[in-house]
């Protein structure tokens, strides 16, 4: 008896205890939510007693161009009193897309965001983003139209174009000039040889200078499937399409320029490939390279030469994809928060943003008026660099679109590395990724 | 923090088994029985909220097929995603470099560290500024590590080539070449890790009573024979324990490979933990990677296991 009544008070103290931890773990649970939430929620609520409505933008740009995007925010909120925009760094682009997938599930999303373009896709199948159809009424007609192919899912609107970029031929002009060539690059992929052919320097058998390189990117073999007339995905986007001529030749392409001398295949996984092509333009190690727009202003501030840029080299046709993220909205916010996100996405990337924006960042202006504005003529005549990427969007295509494409540009490059260190033939390595890329599209 | 106090509870193993046996044979009332349960319940429930729930719901998690992009649309498939892991090239290739990864970089620490040791474990200042600079790669983080090294290892201004190609020999590819890319990552590890190891080492050497070697010393022992009969086994609970830290510390090895190699050139160091990451964050196969997350779990938890089998009827408890 003694002993039940123990055990009773025991019990008593047990819960007495849990109850308590439980309580403990309840508020702390509670004030995150009120943390949390505080973003988005009281939003609404403000909104219904008429305050401003308050919003949540989500970037992926750091260094000067997040700073700038917050001096845009800034001036966002100062000129519009119904709206507040509250502006946050999230990492780079793929840490973004992670947290806001994450913050969809824990219904605390933003309510604008950046997207990386060939990521659009997967965003708007899984429903993740709000179709802009109803709120841009037809206001989508004033972004240049190569910047509007990843904008596109299903004959809907999803996003509109922010901080995008083209791959672009950058050219050291002074050296194409000492071996008497025209100072404006080569126009085709032919070209491309020749020229690569009179710019090779050697010491014995160890070339001390290539004539040409490029990281062996996805982006970059988009580019070159373009230009020899062909595409990475099926109308349907169902199916690989890159055991054929066009999907060959620019793997031909680079191995023969590899084999011969020509061209450096610059060592490094991912950007770090880029740097070294990069930073061996800078020491005149290479005469020309392959990368973005993005690079101008930073590859401008430290070359010692005369630099230039031009279209990449055309085989059948000129052709680029275009790069960068687009802004998009998502599905999860209230009407309100919908109406000024439109709001806020429209501000942003008005021919009078667009501008100030295209030359503190590098990126390319998003409207056809800010391309023909006086702000933007007057800096394109002091360096006609920049114009190039603008120019060469009449031959862009839109990056492949599918739900999948993340995991499968990663399959193709792999692939296609192999194909570059000889581990495998040009038509082994398309057959694989063809065969894995497939399984991975019919998931 | 974990591994130190790890550490500390080592030598106590002696104690609780002692406690463990004296313990009174009357039986205990309720209260005195229940009472410590009572006090580990906030424990408990840490416990189960953030190691039992979270293994609890991977483990469920990895039945289903799900995508982290629209989590709306889980679907149980029973063990589809481990049939299609175990048959996928790439992933045997994944489980391949860890393992190969984790017994190098133990293997190659351990014996470093215990030369090391070996060497270091005298009182003169010397010794102490080697050892400190020996241990310094452990307190500065794997990010900055992976940076230095990579500069290190680039094939056209690194030192590391420059200093071959100094004395003749031709430069090393390092990370750049599918054949060397693993090795090098292990050299980073290997160089990271030989400092704890070589200090845990030392205090495991200073721990053996000098009577005994004494002992050893007026029976005119020569120097392999002490080694082998007296240091080995004394130190053997020391190196059982690093055993057991540097496996699963090297097992989980993902740093070095984010900042490095990000699992290239064509997967050849990509290991599990950034397969699980790749997986996961990029590639949004929620499935697969909590597939792969419980396979690890397994690899850890039967290495650990049997090591624990075999390993601890060799290890000398004094």
């Amino acid at each position: 008896m003694k002993a039940m009544k123990k055990t009773g008070t025991i019990l008593c103290a047990l819960a007495l205890g849990l109850s308590g931890v439980l309580a403990g773990c309840g508020s702390t649970g509670k004030e995150q939510a009120a943390s949390t939430g505080n973003t988005t929620k009281p939003a609404t609520e403000t909104a219904a007693s008429n305050g401003p409505v308050e919003i949540d933008f989500w970037y992926a740009l750091g260094g000067v161009r997040g700073k700038t995007i917050e001096d845009m925010v800034k001036k966002f909120n100062e000129s519009h009193k119904d709206i507040k925009v509250k502006a946050a760094y999230q990492g780079a682009y793929q840490d973004n897309h992670s947290k806001v997938l994450a913050s969809v599930a824990a219904g605390n999303n933003p309510d604008v965001t950046m997207v990386e373009i060939a990521s659009i896709a997967a965003f708007a199948d899984a429903k993740v983003l709000e179709d802009l159809t109803p709120y841009s009424q037809g206001d989508e007609k004033k972004y240049i139209p190569g910047l509007m192919k990843n904008s596109y899912w299903k004959d809907k609107l999803y996003a509109v174009p922010f901080n995008r970029s083209t791959p672009l031929l950058y050219i050291n002009r002074d050296m194409l000039k000492a071996a008497g060539l025209d100072p404006n690059g080569p126009k085709s992929w032919d070209e491309l040889i020749s020229y690569s052919q009179k710019l090779v320097k050697k010491e014995g058998d160890k070339v001390t200078r290539y004539g040409f390189s490029t990281p062996v990117d996805i982006w970059f073999y988009e580019a070159l499937v373009f230009q020899s007339g062909g595409n990475i995905l099926s109308e349907d986007g169902k199916e690989l399409t890159l055991n054929n001529e066009s999907g060959k030749a620019p793997l031909e392409l680079w191995t023969k320029m590899v084999k011969e001398g020509l061209m450096k295949n610059p060592p490094g996984e991912n950007y770090n490939a880029w740097d070294v092509a990069e930073q061996d333009f800078l020491n005149q190690k290479v005469g020309m390279i392959f990368t973005t727009t993005g690079s101008l202003t930073e590859l401008k501030k430290n070359a010692k030469f005369d630099m230039g840029a031009a279209f990449l080299p055309a085989n059948k046709n000129f052709g680029t994809p275009t790069g960068g993220a687009n802004l998009v909205m998502l599905a999860k916010s209230s009407d309100a928060e919908k109406k000024a996100a439109w709001e806020f996405m429209k501000w942003m990337t008005d021919t009078e943003q667009t501008v100030p924006w295209s030359i503190a960042s590098g990126y390319m202006p998003v409207t056809t008026a800010a391309v023909d504005s006086p702000e933007m003529k007057a800096f394109y005549e002091k360096d006609p660099n920049f114009k190039v990427a603008v120019d060469q969007l009449q031959y862009g295509y839109p990056r492949p679109m599918a739900p999948g494409y993340k995991e499968l540009q990663d399959v193709i490059q792999k692939e296609l590395q192999r194909a570059m260190l000889g581990q495998a033939t040009i038509d082994e390595a398309l057959q694989n990724a063809t065969d894995k890329g497939s399984k991975l599209l019919k998931k | 923090m974990r591994k130190a106090a790890t550490a500390h509870e080592l030598p106590d193993t002696g104690q609780v088994r002692a406690q463990a046996a004296s313990r009174p044979t009357s039986r205990p009332d309720m209260m005195t029985r229940l009472r410590p349960y009572l006090y580990l319940t906030p424990a408990m429930i840490c416990f189960i909220l953030f190691f039992f729930y979270p293994i609890g719901s991977i483990i469920y998690l990895s039945f289903q097929d799900w995508s982290l992009i629209n989590l709306e649309a889980m679907e149980w498939v029973g063990l589809q995603n481990y049939t299609e892991l175990v048959a996928d090239q790439e992933f045997q290739q994944v489980l391949t470099n860890t393992l190969v990864f984790t017994f190098a970089t133990v293997g190659i620490s351990l014996a470093i560290s215990f030369l090391l040791a070996l060497w270091l474990n005298k009182k003169a200042k010397m010794y102490g500024i080697i050892q400190a600079t020996v241990f310094s790669p452990h307190i500065i983080s794997f990010v900055s590590v992976s940076m230095l090294w990579m500069w290190l290892m680039d094939p056209q201004f690194g030192l590391l080539n420059a200093v071959l190609e100094a004395v003749g020999l031709p430069g090393y590819t390092w990370l750049t070449d599918p054949s060397s890319a693993l090795l090098s990552l292990i050299l980073v590890n290997v160089w990271k890790g030989v400092g704890y190891n070589t200090l845990i080492f030392i205090a495991g050497l200073q721990s053996i009573p000098g009577d005994i070697y004494e002992a050893a010393a007026l029976d005119r022992s020569p120097w392999w024979r002490t080694l082998t009969r007296i240091t080995i086994p004394m130190l053997s609970p020391t190196m059982f324990f690093l055993f057991i830290i540097n496996m699963i510390s090297s097992s989980h090895a993902f740093d070095t490979i984010a900042i490095m190699t990000q699992g290239g050139p064509i997967n050849s160091s990509n290991m599990l933990v950034y397969y699980i990451y790749e997986q996961g964050m990029d590639y949004y196969n929620g499935g697969f990677a909590a597939a792969a997350s419980v396979i690890l779990l397994l690899i850890v938890g039967v290495l650990t296991a049997l090591y624990f089998l075999f390993m601890s009827k060799r290890v000398h408890y004094r």
